[in-house]
């Protein structure tokens, strides 16, 4: 194992890699101070640990990590360690060029192979997600060495090879991501963080596949066990909570209908009046008019 | 063709079931809503999620199985778990979440007025046992600790109330229900002065009482139209799920009783008078005229068999705690009634009746090294039943029990229910559907439509034909354990309260708990 830091602008390898910002290998083998001072950078940051204990702050969270665990730096996060201090030990990383898009989700670009809705959704889960350590995660050693292998050989067709490394990294850690958070033992209580999340991103366009991935699931499962548990599809527990949450700010006399429509993820006030109708037998506006007033 | 629908706002979700009037099921469908622990102690449910839920799920039921087949909804029954409260301002819109039967925020309040004699005193009048889960100090909690809540509420409601207020646009409780609040004297059939006060709170502040017949005027123009239903559809108040699981077992009437076992579970009777107890350990809920419901509630029933699946079944299969039930119970079977003398106490949640010891907790006890893992198995499906035992032999004590019937998920396998039958040494009875609840709920509206009588003409034509035999050999060795397990529960009691106390002071809060997690795994 040769240390290494390829830097994009700085190292030849990386010429046809924008998108790969800074790869590396690093053997500490003594401590000193100001090595590893603590940065917030754009784009994602991927650690695996090869060697070592090391005792790292991610948003300034404390987390100990150790050899096939990896961690997860988001956009904007300060990382680093306590008194800049690097421990004994060996890890590997990438650093991704991934930006926020608009709506605050990372979104990967030209190169990947992903499609714009699994890309989204996969930003997604991974800005949604809170822990940023990923345990025993073997797998991301084993794509990291291949882009390593690949970006020194410089064999036929090795670029295409790296971007798709580098989609299937990202593809592995949130599914490994949505596993860790989920594991599986009790459907409730992973019901019970789904509904969290949807509801703290009412507004988001969700889609049954981001649902699905967010626990964990393939979306033939997950809508089969939602359908068997809550007696409602996906899509249908989600206009439930909009609806809702609706009823609730029209109570208020301060928010517009239309906003109302808008921060409950529903596309147009029109799409809203008719949903909302259809169930209530009341149009919003009618609702409203009458619990506003005297019953 | 007329049909009759029942609404279930259970602890977990709404069932609906659309009954013909020869009780025979024509369609049925639920949904899902979540209860919020935003603070420990706390358990919310979103009334407005609820509402949405009933809506929807009436109207996909409506859609599906009534309307196609052209029936004509006669009318539509409640029922609803107990204790739930809701502050409403005078416009009818809810100040926060209700707050369910499970929530324990009014602890405190609770230990204090049970220890005293005005507890006391309050207990004798409305039947319902000094406990953080009755509105009552749910009440007097929020005129203490949410002064700003407490001044803007207009009414104080139950979450049937809540659904029916949005329906129908009346405010109204029933009996049963407003009996379960603490706040009701169950034998004049009106508020108790003496509650009021404690709650800080007049009569006016609380729903109008009514009749678990009562009908509730009429549906909203506009449900009419979006449900497709007539004018003349009744809406009927109905009852608690704890009367009407009662009642659709058959119980009324005396030498029966009911045994439900849920998550938690109850060993109840129905009879024309109350179960009075010094030490308060039963409650009494007023159905009808002269009907009560009596018994004792348990907080660890399925819930705790549950917990013993999640950490020790057998997950291969993701996701299926069912399978892994099954497994366990088959693993449970291999071993000798009594488990080779181990012993569990279930009381992982604190325990209300009998023994009404917050404090309780679990424990093994008899191990010895010939002990296997599917003895404990065993043990833990033993100890849950003997508590569930240890109330009925209470109840016994004042009622003469000839059989039982048993209803609710964790109750209604064979393996538990051949025990039950065992440890009382009674038979037992069984319905072929599991929707005691609904059931009930359709024999109230059967009787309020002159379909019967009277209820107790109506709880005469349930059959179940379902016996299990009590196995006098296997009584004979629960006998015997039991008379360990009920000598640990209460000898136990200082042990338990010094345990307790100490978990509570090495408690990590829950968020430092989370950070040494994700550090430490």
């Amino acid at each position: 194992m040769n240390q290494f830091v390829l830097q994009h602008g700085k190292s030849a390898e990386l010429r046809l890699f924008p998108h790969m910002l800074e790869v590396g290998i690093k053997k500490n083998g003594s401590i000193q101070l100001n090595t590893f001072l603590t940065t917030a950078t754009e784009g994602i940051r991927i650690y695996y640990i090869i060697e070592g204990k090391f005792e790292w702050r991610i948003n300034h969270q404390p987390y100990v990590f150790y050899p096939g665990d990896v961690a997860v730096i988001m956009p904007g996060a300060p990382f680093g360690s306590d008194n800049g201090v690097l421990e004994i030990g060996a890890f590997t990383w990438i650093h991704l060029g991934i930006h926020k898009g608009e709506n605050g989700h990372i979104l990967p670009g030209k190169w990947s192979g992903l499609s714009e809705s699994e890309g989204a959704a996969i930003g997604k889960i991974l800005s949604l997600n809170s822990s940023p350590v990923l345990s025993r995660f073997n797998e991301a050693g084993k794509i990291l060495k291949c882009i390593h292998a690949e970006l020194f050989g410089h064999e036929i067709g090795y670029q295409a090879r790296i971007n798709h490394q580098v989609d299937d990294l990202l593809i592995q850690v949130t599914r490994h991501m949505t596993r860790q958070s989920h594991p599986g033992r009790d459907f409730p209580k992973t019901f019970m963080r789904l509904e969290q999340v949807l509801r703290e991103n009412l507004s988001h366009q969700w889609t049954v596949e981001e649902m699905a991935a967010l626990v964990g699931l393939g979306t033939t499962l997950f809508t089969e066990r939602v359908k068997s548990y809550s007696g409602f599809s996906p899509i249908n527990y989600l206009i439930n909570i909009r609806i809702s949450e609706a009823i609730k700010l029209l109570k208020r006399p301060d928010i517009s209908v239309t906003d109302i429509a808008l921060d409950t993820g529903f596309y147009s006030s029109q799409h809203f009046s008719t949903t909302f109708k259809k169930l209530t037998g009341y149009r919003p506006s009618e609702f409203r008019k009458n619990h506003l007033s005297n019953q | 063709m007329k049909c009759i629908i029942t609404i279930e706002l259970g602890t977990n979700g709404i069932r609906v079931f659309a009954f013909d009037l020869n009780g025979r099921v024509i369609g049925s469908m639920k949904g899902y809503y979540p209860t919020f622990h935003t603070e420990p102690d706390h358990s919310e449910q979103d009334p407005e999620q609820i509402f949405i839920t009933t809506l929807y799920v009436l109207k996909n039921l409506l859609n599906e199985y009534i309307h196609p087949k052209k029936y004509k909804v006669a009318c539509i029954c409640f029922s609803a778990a107990m204790h739930s409260l809701l502050a409403v301002d005078k416009n009818g819109n809810p100040l926060g979440n209700a707050i369910t039967w499970s929530d324990n925020r009014a602890k405190k309040e609770a230990l204090e007025l049970r220890n005293s004699a005005a507890g006391k005193k309050l207990y004798a009048a409305t039947g319902t046992p000094i406990h953080p889960m009755s509105p009552l100090l749910k009440i007097a909690w929020i005129r203490s600790r949410d002064a700003a809540r407490f001044r803007q509420t207009s009414k104080f409601l139950s979450i049937k109330s809540y659904i029916i207020h949005q329906l129908t646009g009346e405010y109204l409780i029933d009996y049963s229900i407003a009996s379960a609040t603490g706040l009701l004297n169950i034998h004049t059939v009106s508020w108790e002065a003496d509650a009021l006060q404690y709650a800080g709170i007049t009569a006016a502040k609380l729903p109008d009482l009514a009749p678990v017949f009562a009908t509730a005027g009429k549906l909203k123009k506009a449900y009419q139209q979006s449900l497709g239903l007539l004018a003349e559809t009744k809406i009927i108040v109905g009852s608690s799920d704890g009367c009407l699981a009662t009642l659709g077992d058959g119980v009324k009437g005396e030498g029966n009783a009911t045994i439900t076992i849920e998550d938690s579970g109850a060993v109840r009777v129905m009879g024309p008078t109350v179960l009075k107890d010094d030490q308060m350990r039963f409650f009494n809920y007023l159905l009808t005229d002269n009907c009560y419901v009596s018994g004792g509630p348990t907080n660890n029933g399925g819930n705790i068999f549950e917990w013993f699946t999640r950490q020790f079944g057998d997950f291969t299969n993701p996701f299926d705690i069912e399978h892994s039930m099954q497994q366990l119970i088959e693993e449970a079977s291999q071993v000798p009634v009594g488990s080779d003398g181990l012993l569990f106490l279930p009381y992982l949640l604190g325990e209300r009746a009998p023994i009404w010891n917050a404090n309780a907790r679990g424990a093994y006890f008899g191990l010895n090294i010939k002990h296997e893992r599917k003895h404990f198995v065993r043990a833990t499906i033993e100890g849950i039943l003997y508590e569930i035992y240890s109330i009925g032999k209470s109840l016994g004590e004042q009622r003469t029990i000839k059989s039982l019937s048993v209803n609710g998920s964790f109750g209604t396998i064979p393996f538990c229910t051949q025990m039950i039958a065992n440890m009382f040494n009674k038979p037992v009875r069984l319905r072929q559907q599991s929707h005691s609840v609904s059931f009930g709920a359709w024999l109230l509206s059967a009787t309020e439509m002159g379909i019967y009588k009277s209820l107790d003409e109506a709880a005469k034509t349930v059959e179940l034909p379902d016996v299990y035999k009590p196995h006098k050999q296997h009584h004979a060795v629960y006998a015997d354990y039991f008379g360990i397990f009920e000598k640990l529960s209460t000898k136990l009691f200082d042990e338990f309260e010094a345990i307790g106390n100490l978990q509570q002071k090495h408690a990590v809060p829950e968020e430092l708990e989370k950070k040494k997690q994700s550090v430490f795994r």
